[in-house]
């Protein structure tokens, strides 16, 4: 383990960013980022599974892990750095003389520096979200991606190409990128921590950097147009009736939106489409509009 | 939507005597719990003459914009009958966040002055953006009311578009220390004051507090811009225009960051809007466990300092202070 950045703190240990490093130089390079987020552990969980298996069986090239960028927020529970409140990963490519938060994205930016680079994120604290990766319509990141084998793999024009990113900042530096989102905010999944720690695992197969653990998990490879998504028609307490992965038909309810004082039925959501829950709300308390349930289709072509 | 809303609070002390001012919602967000909020808009005058939009509280701990709404309307209050035009004020765009003197939405934690032009088909607070766009759309000009942030104490300024001259040369009328013209960077596309050519923000004073002169100065400003504009009498105004400031327009490359080069208590040397030599010391920073000095923070020019931090405890980096060259 090294430091690759260190920045003193006014009132307790310096904040340091640590990157572990595998393999025998040998061969393509791969960078995986989790924990930008303070509050998203399955992401830290997985990339630390994965750590655990790559000091039994040194892969070929190179791995580069960071673990937890954001220790300071992970400390407090807190998505983003606490000191002023500002999300890392709004911070990219960063500065070197800038604030301590583009400092740390600069330093990450530039001791990630790989042929192929991951970012794995959780939902946010509100949902729950089956382990997927987002990429482009096409290309090699879309390739890439697939070889994951992650239970989803959802196709999105434009996926995070611009902005103040990580995933942006990658590609614009002409970096593969991807994008893996797995289970909720807050909490830990250990089961969900596992099925991404295999589909990176799967990844490093792919770019003949190890062996694969298993065959892919993948149960729908989507566009945004293929992905069913409910939301609130009005304000109350949603009760879902169905968990991430689970396989339903048309006309299965999904979940109904009930009054937070009485408990009277307002709406009940049905599924419209045969797919598999891959988005559901956790947090019941919701607002008009708000998203509640997402059913990636396995009906299409 | 729109509704119609009276509040006694807001209405003239006899309404037996003067109109009571239109008081609308723009629009009403239903909350999980069943409680309902609204962004609200108070419409003075109705001729056919300009129509300005005043916005306040797009985030939650500038209250010294709402302040600012407050006493421009109390004026207008007395002045409708004389208005040369219509003046629609929205005290506060974001309620939820004020009500807890944050700067973010609550519970979707984000920023309203990231989302705009909103969404009508979105989470409430891109529908509360997209509300605010639709109502303002059509105003001749619209003028942002902010405090500052919470960590600094800023001189009176007024914040316009780098190639805007003409909201420069309004914005000079805003009885302001400063008019900076300022180069939009990377999140302003989905900012408030991005949506509308030739807004003009005004701030001052210090985030989540009332500072004693600050208010009375801006809102003095946003008349006088009324009254540049023509739909205030000149001699109508509650002060005489020679008290006003002559502001120092600047652009970016006049406007130095000032930073922290070690981590610490950040202690201020002076006030916001003093002037400063080249190399004199604008802070201390200081050990926050034995007070020892670390590093002594100084102007990298002669200069104005426009904004000076508040809030003590710094990092290597951390922006301590903002002096304007002339």
């Amino acid at each position: 383990m090294s430091v690759v950045f260190r920045i003193e703190a006014p009132y307790r240990g310096a904040y340091e960013l640590h990157r572990l490093t595998f393999g025998n130089g040998e061969g393509p390079t791969l960078a995986i980022v989790a924990g930008m987020h303070g509050n998203e552990l399955n992401g830290m969980h997985a990339v630390n599974l994965l750590a655990g298996a790559l000091r039994v069986v040194r892969p070929r090239g190179t791995v580069h892990l960071f673990p937890l960028v954001n220790t300071f927020g992970a400390d407090e529970a807190r998505k983003r750095w606490p000191f002023d409140d500002h999300d890392i990963n709004k911070a990219f490519p960063g500065d070197p003389d800038g604030t301590v938060v583009d400092r740390i994205a600069q330093a990450l930016l530039e001791a990630s520096d790989a042929d192929v680079c991951v970012d794995v994120h959780s939902g946010a604290p509100h949902v729950r979200e089956l382990p997927q990766v987002r990429v482009p319509m096409s290309g090699d990141e879309l390739a890439l991606g697939r070889a994951m084998g992650l239970p989803v793999v959802w196709r999105r024009p434009g996926e995070r190409l611009g902005g103040t990113g990580l995933i942006g900042a990658w590609r614009a530096a002409g970096r593969k990128a991807l994008h893996v989102v797995a289970g909720r905010g807050i909490t830990l999944d250990t089961g969900h921590s596992r099925t991404t720690a295999d589909g990176l695992n799967r990844l490093m197969a792919h770019l003949g950097m190890g062996h694969a653990v298993g065959p892919p998990a993948t149960i729908a490879d989507v566009t945004r147009s293929e992905v069913e998504t409910h939301r609130a028609d009005h304000g109350g307490f949603f009760v879902p009736e169905v968990r991430v992965g689970v396989n339903v038909e048309p006309g299965h309810l999904l979940g109904y939106v009930q009054a937070p004082i009485g408990g009277d039925r307002l709406s009940e959501v049905r599924a419209q489409r045969s797919g598999v829950v891959m988005t559901v709300r956790a947090w019941p308390m919701v607002h008009a509009q708000e998203l509640l349930v997402r059913v990636a289709g396995t009906d299409a072509g | 939507m729109s509704r119609d809303v009276r509040a006694p609070d807001l209405a003239y002390d006899d309404p037996g005597e003067a109109r009571v001012p239109e008081l609308s919602s723009i629009i009403e967000v239903e909350l999980p719990s069943g409680d309902v909020t609204a962004v609200m808009r108070r419409r003075f005058g109705a001729s056919d003459g300009l129509r300005v939009a005043l916005v306040a509280g797009i985030r939650g701990d500038a209250p010294e914009g709402i302040r600012i709404a407050h006493a421009v309307m109390r004026f207008l209050e007395s002045y409708e009958e004389k208005l040369n035009g219509i003046v629609d004020v929205y005290p506060c765009a974001n309620p939820l966040a004020a009500h807890r003197s944050s700067r973010l939405w609550p519970f979707f934690d984000v920023d309203l002055n990231r989302l705009f032009p909103g969404r009508s088909g979105g989470h409430p607070p891109d529908r509360v953006a997209h509300a605010i766009c639709q109502d303002i759309r059509g105003a001749d000009q619209v003028v942002e009311l902010r405090g500052a942030r919470a960590a600094f104490r800023e001189a009176p300024q007024a914040l316009v578009r780098h190639r805007d001259l003409d909201a420069a040369k309004l914005a000079a009328h805003a009885n302001v220390a400063v008019v900076w013209r300022r180069r939009p960077g990377p999140a302003a596309a989905s900012t408030f004051a991005h949506q509308f050519p030739g807004t003009i923000v005004l701030e001052g004073g210090t985030g989540n507090r009332l500072t004693a002169g600050i208010g009375e100065d801006l809102s003095d400003g946003v008349l006088n811009l009324l009254a540049t504009l023509g739909l205030v009498g000149e001699a109508d105004l509650p002060f005489h225009w020679a008290g006003l400031r002559r502001p120092l327009e600047v652009d970016d490359e006049q406007v130095l960051r000032v930073r922290a080069e070690r981590g610490g208590l950040f202690l201020p040397a002076g006030e916001a809007w003093r002037s400063v030599a080249a190399g004199e010391v604008v802070g201390t920073v200081v050990d926050p466990v034995t007070g020892e000095l670390r590093e002594e923070v100084r102007s990298p020019a002669d200069a104005h300092v426009l904004a000076i931090r508040e809030l003590p405890v710094v990092f290597p980096g951390t922006m301590v202070a903002r002096v304007v060259t002339p």
